[in-house]
């Protein structure tokens, strides 16, 4: 994802704004990292690329 | 069958959907090749030249976007800053970002809930919201979708919508209802797929029940589509 993403991107559990940390960049592109609500706390991780934005319930790992 | 793991149940929850959509993703995509005409003149209508009429741009987002077919239409036509491809699939998305670097096309990808969209409100100029919102498995989960499309909708931003429809030839019934699709893998391992069938008049309904405004809406093909802008600006 493009940092420039995170001006509209929002927690989707209470729409607050998300902070980005740890990220590594491949260019322009951010392919690792967490986004983090310091409202609720949530993290949500970027993994190769792509955030991963889904609520906490929905977010676990699918079964094999 | 022999195989325990050989048919999936698809569980009436949005993770089952999202486990559904993952098993099948690159076969379903791989059959999901063309644009649907109804959102081409959709997208003619409401994004190209958006440039000239709006210097800003804006986003375009393809909801439940799977290989980003619709996402690359809004791409192509000139006027939108960016374009969002946002579904709930990881398998999907990969799809997705396949077929971008193959076609060239730039799309921001997101894995998230439509009932719950991680977007800012009044940031999306075009939405295309199509053959995703009756998948999701309870009418609370449907209209909570539709209030947060029509939240993030910008105040003049437009969105299509289109569910599948009991007037479809498949279908006998006249009222609308809960049911399983199956999907037919290669090597005919089949998957249920959740669908709640819509009456029209019960879409009309619950679009009605819901934030966003329906300005246009028909039958096509069996499904029901609308044309729909977000919240009244108080």
């Amino acid at each position: 994802m493009k940092e420039s993403l995170l001006e509209i991107l929002r927690c989707p559990l209470d729409k607050h704004e998300l902070e980005l940390e740890d990220a590594e960049y491949d260019g322009e592109e951010i392919v690792e990292g967490t986004l983090v609500c310091p409202e609720c706390g949530e993290r949500y991780p970027i993994e190769d690329g792509i955030p991963n934005l889904l609520p906490p319930d929905m977010r676990e790992e699918a079964p094999a | 069958m022999d195989e325990t793991d050989g048919r999936h149940v698809a569980e009436p929850t949005r993770a089952g959907v999202r486990d559904t959509y993952d098993r099948i993703a690159t076969h379903f995509a791989s059959t999901r090749e063309y644009a649907w005409p109804e959102v081409e003149a959709f997208v003619d209508n409401h994004a190209t030249g958006r440039e000239s009429a709006d210097s800003r741009g804006g986003v375009g987002v393809d909801l439940g976007c799977g290989n980003c077919r619709h996402a690359e239409l809004l791409a192509s036509r000139a006027g939108l800053e960016c374009v969002l491809g946002i579904d709930v699939s990881r398998g999907l998305l990969e799809t997705a970002r396949a077929r971008a670097d193959e076609r060239a096309f730039d799309v921001e990808l997101l894995q998230a809930d439509a009932a719950a969209l991680p977007l800012a409100d009044d940031v999306v100029a075009v939405g295309v919201y199509v053959a995703t919102l009756h998948h999701l498995p309870s009418r609370e989960s449907r209209l909570r979708s539709l209030d947060e499309l029509a939240r993030v909708l910008e105040p003049d931003g437009r969105a299509l919508l289109s569910v599948w429809s009991t007037a479809h030839d498949r279908f006998d019934a006249t009222e609308g209802f809960d049911t399983t699709v199956e999907w037919t893998l290669p090597g005919g391992t089949t998957v249920d797929r959740f669908y709640h069938i819509y009456a029209p008049d019960e879409f009309e309904a619950d679009l009605d029940a819901s934030d966003l405004r329906c300005l246009e809406w028909e039958l096509s093909s069996g499904n029901c589509y609308a044309t729909v802008a977000g919240a009244d600006v108080e």
